[in-house]
């Protein structure tokens, strides 16, 4: 996979965070090692795991699940999990993919 | 709170504190400002209430009341639902008729402008013209559709969220209005909460302590003030004096605009505490 910012979606994601919370690029960084490791497991770029989900409900659901599973393998802390999965999250929902959001503890 | 301070506070609060509860007292006095303060025609006051403490409720209940909602981020939060309803047999012809006696009875309605019980009965029971001075009741209510009812008692029970939204602010609390129910999830509502068959759910007023700052960030985007009011005629707007704008600037009402510096950086923060995806 090429340099993850050359992607479009995550070009508009990137943009569209920063337009209202200006992330500092270190936390950048982290979030896309995060986004590199779920597209790694999806077997797809990011603009394709985008394409995907907003055009069939049932994969956007499947890519909701995997995301969660993955950041349960990634840490045992709850919490951190959490988290993890928020930024797959945040990326959907930055590319227009409707995805369900809940605070830690209601999740 | 002045009054001209709660107006200029008011805001749709959005985050609130989860687990910070809601005084009961506060609550009442909220329903106790609706009773006493909402103006209504006929002073049929069609509203009705129902306060939920979702704490209270049995898990599946809280998510049927939520689901009706899309699961909205701040009704999820807010400690105390109150869902406000339209009792539309409280504006039918025969509501009426008993309101206004009442009211000429305890010498709210001049009968020195024709208001007795005589030619309010005669227009409303006969469709008799009503003489000058009156309200032309005759032509509003009598033979008075059941739709029209309806409709009457809903807009008037926003006029009671109006009422209410301000009395929360009031009380140093956060508030917001939503809607009961999309439309597909009218019915999950009326069940969960036992609503009568003549009554419309019309507004849930979201009631808790806000985690954002009280503010929200500042004041809402307002319309032009001319292009809303007119003088005279359509389209003459009613000047607006700005002596008027900074004394209403001093007391209270007209405050600094929104977004306030440092409101994405705390819009930031609560949602990393929170764990929403940022």
């Amino acid at each position: 996979m090429k340099d993850l910012r050359s992607y479009l979606t995550v070009s508009r994601w990137i943009d569209n965070v920063n337009r209202y919370y200006r992330l500092a690029e270190s936390e950048w960084k982290g979030r896309l090692e995060v986004l590199r490791t779920f597209c790694d497991r999806a077997g797809k770029d990011p603009d394709a795991v985008i394409a995907a989900a907003v055009g069939e409900k049932g994969v956007k659901v499947d890519f909701m699940r995997m995301s969660k599973q993955i950041a349960k393998e990634m840490t045992a802390d709850a919490r951190a999990a959490h988290d993890w999965d928020g930024v797959i999250r945040s990326f959907f929902i930055h590319n227009g993919a409707r995805v369900v959001v809940r605070p830690y503890d209601d999740d | 709170m002045e009054f001209l301070e709660v107006c200029g506070l008011r805001r749709s609060i959005r985050i609130f504190d989860r687990k910070k509860p809601v005084d009961r007292r506060r609550v009442q006095r909220i329903l106790e400002v609706v009773r006493t303060a909402t103006t209504c025609p006929g002073n049929l006051q069609p509203w009705r209430a129902i306060v939920i403490e979702q704490d209270k409720l049995s898990s599946a209940d809280r998510k049927t009341l939520l689901a009706a909602d899309n699961y909205q981020a701040a009704h999820a939060q807010a400690p105390v639902w109150i869902y406000w309803c339209a009792d539309t047999d409280a504006a039918r012809p025969e509501a009426f008729r008993a309101r206004v006696h009442e009211l000429i009875d305890v010498g709210a309605m001049p009968t020195f402008y024709g208001w007795t019980h005589e030619t309010v009965d005669g227009s409303i029971l006969r469709g008799e013209v009503a003489p000058e001075g009156m309200a032309n009741i005759e032509q509003i209510i009598h033979g008075m559709p059941r739709e029209v009812s309806a409709m009457i008692a809903r807009q008037e029970t926003v006029g009671a969220c109006s009422v209410a939204v301000l009395a929360a602010v009031n009380e140093g609390l956060g508030t917001c209005l939503h809607s009961c129910a999309g439309v597909d999830k009218v019915e999950d509502v009326r069940r969960v909460l036992g609503i009568p068959e003549s009554w419309d759910a019309v507004w849930v007023q979201l009631v808790g302590h806000p985690l954002e700052e009280i503010e929200a960030g500042g004041q809402r985007p307002r319309l032009p003030f001319e292009r809303l009011f007119s003088e005279g005629r359509y389209g003459t707007p009613f000047p607006r004096d700005a002596k008027v704008v900074e004394e209403l600037k001093k007391e209270g009402l007209i405050r600094a605009a929104t977004p306030k510096p440092g409101r994405f950086e705390e819009l930031m923060r609560i949602g990393r505490e929170l764990g929403y995806p940022i």
